[in-house]
């Protein structure tokens, strides 16, 4: 379906796939990157799965076989959206969720602000109010039933494809909640989104395998959404020190579970698997700075991963109240985030409100204690060995979600002698396209949604930050203190074999730090070239 | 007749109050307290720090220090969205250019019933209404009539306009939003037909206060005012029954959820709060929520652990 002729109705209407992307609708990128064409859905999958609104398909929720599953489908939903309603069962966001119901105006200014939308070719699905105004007219006309409804608000047909196209749009938003700045009146659609999921989550029990099976249920299993048990992770980081004393010439010993520490630090246990050299960098700085620190070994309490932040409120507080139970029983002053932007946001802000105070136990970003140490001259720092130009990644839940902006910059500032901003960097940065779990979900098609659609606007702004130097001659730096983020960034960069092409690296603040120490053998950072 | 009039007017004011203060209430009792969803920048971080969106939270140790809100920065804010519109002027600035006359059309007139509600309270309290100062409210309010009715019903049409040929805009507006901008262009037109048609459009407003305030139910000696009063009596009550509530609902939209940055270390009423809604009971249906849809309280849900149950992750 042509993207001028969609309307609202549509979404319980058509049949099939109601969108495809056109790649050649897609904006240009100054960079030389390659777009993923989609691989169509299989015979199976059409016959199967409700891969039924664009080319992805994330919740992969059963086609209904006959009415009665059909009818089944929709009265679960409702049921479920009634409940959404409710005090005590959506005490924690309903005042949120109920004001973006009633005061929206339609003016749609939330629309240039999604980088989905825009890099869409400006698709009529993507916009951030398409899915928030289904989900109003199914609340005034079937939950609320208000008199006039359909005239008031518009009609809307209720059927199973408009559940299962609701479902899979709510997962078509990277919840950065950058539309939410923009609204003059205070509407989220991004609150909305996450409300849709939260449903379909904990009513129907709905959700993408990565965040649920393979994310909170086994981070509740077994101790990591990485699969990693006490011992392993103990085991593994043993390992990290041992290489990276090597490749650095210091010792590292990274302390586990040291009672009366000051600091617990909590790490995304991603990083122990994917990016070791930022486990190593925040042992070695801490331990260089003289921080009274430690890690914890005890389930759940290793990996500050809370992917019930994109889905789930049920399994948001079981995991933060983990976290905080670890950091009370070691007896710590504070809990430190590591490099992960929604682990902050989790056990900072949402479960601020959630956990009872008296099991809490306070909590400061890594940032603010890596700024502290750096500006405090507690490491010996030679900022020459950063002379390479870096910008600067923002992770939405820190920036715009937590207003912790200067102490990276900070940071940056005193380290990296070409630090240059992203446009639209701060609280109004967008969204690297892997944010709400998009990064760790690989399949029909969602991989080719980052790399075309929802990571472009990022990749747009890295060749801007860039655009003095691109190509293969100068090595860049793409500094992205955020477990997903980076994640992300990787796919994108080499999708398109931009490490080579543009002398592209990426990684966190620690590395960057860790580059600059003088006491630290040269080359902490490695470049494709370099190797 | 009159009486009738009257009573209208009377009915009219309770209902705008009554509905403003249920919906206000409504949304305050939706949840005691709800999780912090701030969104940054917030302007009572102070000047220093809202300039770039920045929190307490930038600062170590934060918990330990006393928190400071800066009241002045987040009402200067707020002056800066209600009297220019400034987020959609910086966000959408075709829409703006409509919008905000209509807006402002909109203030002049309930500014304009403020300063009659005075005029005739303080004639009600024996100042002769052929006094300078009387004459003196009533050229502003004659000006703030001819100039907000115009603006009103101008920025309206031009809204009108714009969501009829704004494809973006014309899939999103239903017809009550229609009848909401019309209903308001009318009242504008309504109200510059009696500003035309009559010599003096202030004293027939403070007549009509003073004989409300008074319950002198005389007639007033112009029809257009009247219908002209009548459409507005009825606007009254239709404002916070429409998404128009917004006028009624943005002060908390942005004081209780978007600038809502209060952490629980900072407030004894939240700690409690905290512990009463935990009691809440829950009743989602999903397994890994509450075991084939058996009611528990969040404590009980949060201090499960739905992967000891084999069944919970299916």
């Amino acid at each position: 379906m042509k993207d001028d002729n969609i309307t609202i109705e549509d979404v319980s209407n058509v049949d099939g796939q109601m969108v495809t992307i056109d790649l050649e609708d897609l904006p240009e990128l100054p960079l030389d990157y390659k777009d993923m064409p989609w691989k169509p859905f299989t015979p199976d999958q059409k016959e199967n799965v409700a891969c039924i609104l664009d080319d992805v398909c994330v919740l992969n929720i059963p086609v209904p076989k006959n009415p009665q599953e059909e009818e089944e489908l929709v009265n679960k939903f409702l049921e479920g959206m009634r409940k959404l309603f409710k005090t005590d069962n959506n005490w924690t966001c309903l005042p949120m969720l109920e004001s973006s119901m009633e005061n929206c105006v339609q003016c749609n200014s939330c629309s240039p602000a999604c980088h989905l939308w825009e890099m869409s070719g400006k698709n009529e699905i993507y916009r951030p109010n398409y899915r928030s105004e289904i989900f109003r007219r199914i609340y005034h006309q079937y939950v609320k039933k208000e008199p006039f409804a359909k005239w008031r608000y518009g009609d809307m047909n209720l059927n199973w494809k408009t559940i299962a196209r609701l479902g899979e749009l709510s997962y078509r938003c990277n919840l950065c909640r950058r539309c939410a700045q923009t609204c003059a009146i205070g509407v989220d659609n991004g609150l909305i989104a996450r409300e849709i999921r939260k449903l379909f989550s904990e009513e129907l029990g709905i959700h993408p395998k990565e965040l649920h099976e393979k994310g909170t249920m086994n981070q509740l299993k077994v101790g990591s959404s990485t699969g990693m048990t006490p011992g392993v992770v103990k085991d593994n980081v043993e390992f990290i020190d041992e290489d990276y004393s090597e490749i650095t010439g210091v010792g590292i010993t990274t302390p586990f579970d040291v009672k009366g520490a000051d600091i617990m630090l909590l790490h995304n246990a991603g990083e122990i698997m994917a990016w070791p050299e930022n486990i190593a960098a925040f042992s070695l700085i801490f331990q260089e700075a003289g921080l009274s620190w430690t890690l914890s070994s005890k389930s759940v309490a290793y990996d500050g991963v809370n992917y019930g932040v994109f889905y789930d409120d049920a399994q948001l507080a079981r995991i933060a109240l983990d976290h905080m139970k670890a950091a009370k029983e070691l007896g710590v002053k504070k809990i430190v985030v590591g490099e992960c932007g929604h682990a902050h946001k989790a056990i900072t802000v949402l479960a601020d409100r959630v956990i009872p105070y008296e099991l809490q136990v306070p909590r400061e970003s890594c940032y603010v204690t890596l700024r502290d140490i750096v500006l405090g001259g507690r490491l010996k720092l030679d900022p020459s060995r950063n002379n390479f130009p870096v910008t600067l990644h923002d992770p939405c839940n820190v920036v715009r979600l937590m207003g912790i902006v200067k102490p990276q910059r900070d940071i940056l500032h005193k380290i990296a002698p070409q630090f240059r901003e992203m446009p639209h960097n701060g609280v109004h940065n967008y969204c690297c396209g892997g944010g709400s779990g998009f990064a760790i979900m690989s399949r029909n098609n969602i991989d080719e949604w980052r790399g075309n659609i929802s990571g472009r606007k990022k990749m747009q702004q890295i060749s801007e930050a860039f655009k003095d130097c691109l190509g293969p001659e100068t090595k860049k730096y793409i500094c992205a203190p955020c477990s997903n983020c980076k994640g992300q960034i990787r796919e994108l960069l080499e999708h398109s074999d931009l490490y080579a092409k543009n002398s592209f690296a990426y990684g966190g603040l620690v590395e960057l730090i860790v580059n600059a120490m003088s006491n630290v053998a040269p080359g902490y950072i490695k470049w494709e070239s370099d190797e | 007749m009159y009486t009738l009039f009257y009573i209208l007017a009377y009915l009219a004011a309770a209902g705008f109050v009554c509905l403003a203060i249920l919906k206000i209430r409504t949304f305050m009792k939706t949840s005691p307290l709800h999780i912090r969803w701030e969104l940054y920048p917030i302007p009572h971080e102070g000047p220093k720090r809202a300039a770039y969106g920045g929190s307490y939270m930038e600062e170590t140790n934060w918990w330990t220090k006393p928190r400071h809100v800066d009241h002045w920065m987040d009402l200067k804010a707020m002056g800066k969205e209600i009297f220019f519109l400034e987020s959609t002027f910086e966000h959408n600035l075709p829409l703006w250019i409509r919008t905000y006359p209509f807006h402002m059309g909109l203030y002049m007139l309930m500014g304009g019933i403020m300063i009659v509600i005075f005029a005739a309270f303080i004639q009600v309290c024996g100042v002769s209404p052929k006094c300078g100062f009387m004459i003196f409210l009533g050229n502003i309010i004659n000006a703030m009539v001819l100039f907000g009715s115009c603006m009103m019903a101008g920025g309206g049409i031009a809204l009108i306009v714009r969501r009829t040929t704004d494809k973006g805009l014309h899939k999103y507006t239903t017809r009550e939003m229609y009848c909401n901008l019309g209903a308001f262009v009318i009242f504008g037109l309504l109200s510059l037909c009696a500003w035309v048609f009559n010599p003096d459009y202030f004293t027939l407003c403070r007549r009509l206060m003073y004989n409300l305030m008074t319950g002198h139910f005389k007639a007033l000696g112009s029809g257009w005012f009247v219908i002209n009063m009548l459409w507005g009596f009825a606007l009254m009550c239709w404002i916070p029954v429409t998404n128009m509530r917004h006028i009624l609902i943005k002060y908390f939209m942005y004081h209780d959820i978007r600038w809502d940055d209060m952490a629980t270390v900072w407030s004894n009423k939240n700690k409690d709060l905290i512990n009463e809604n935990l009691q809440f009971g829950v009743t989602w249906s999903a397994p890994h929520v509450t075991e084939d849809g058996k009611a528990k309280n969040w404590v009980e849900v949060a201090t499960t652990n739905p992967a000891d149950d084999p069944n919970a992750s299916k």
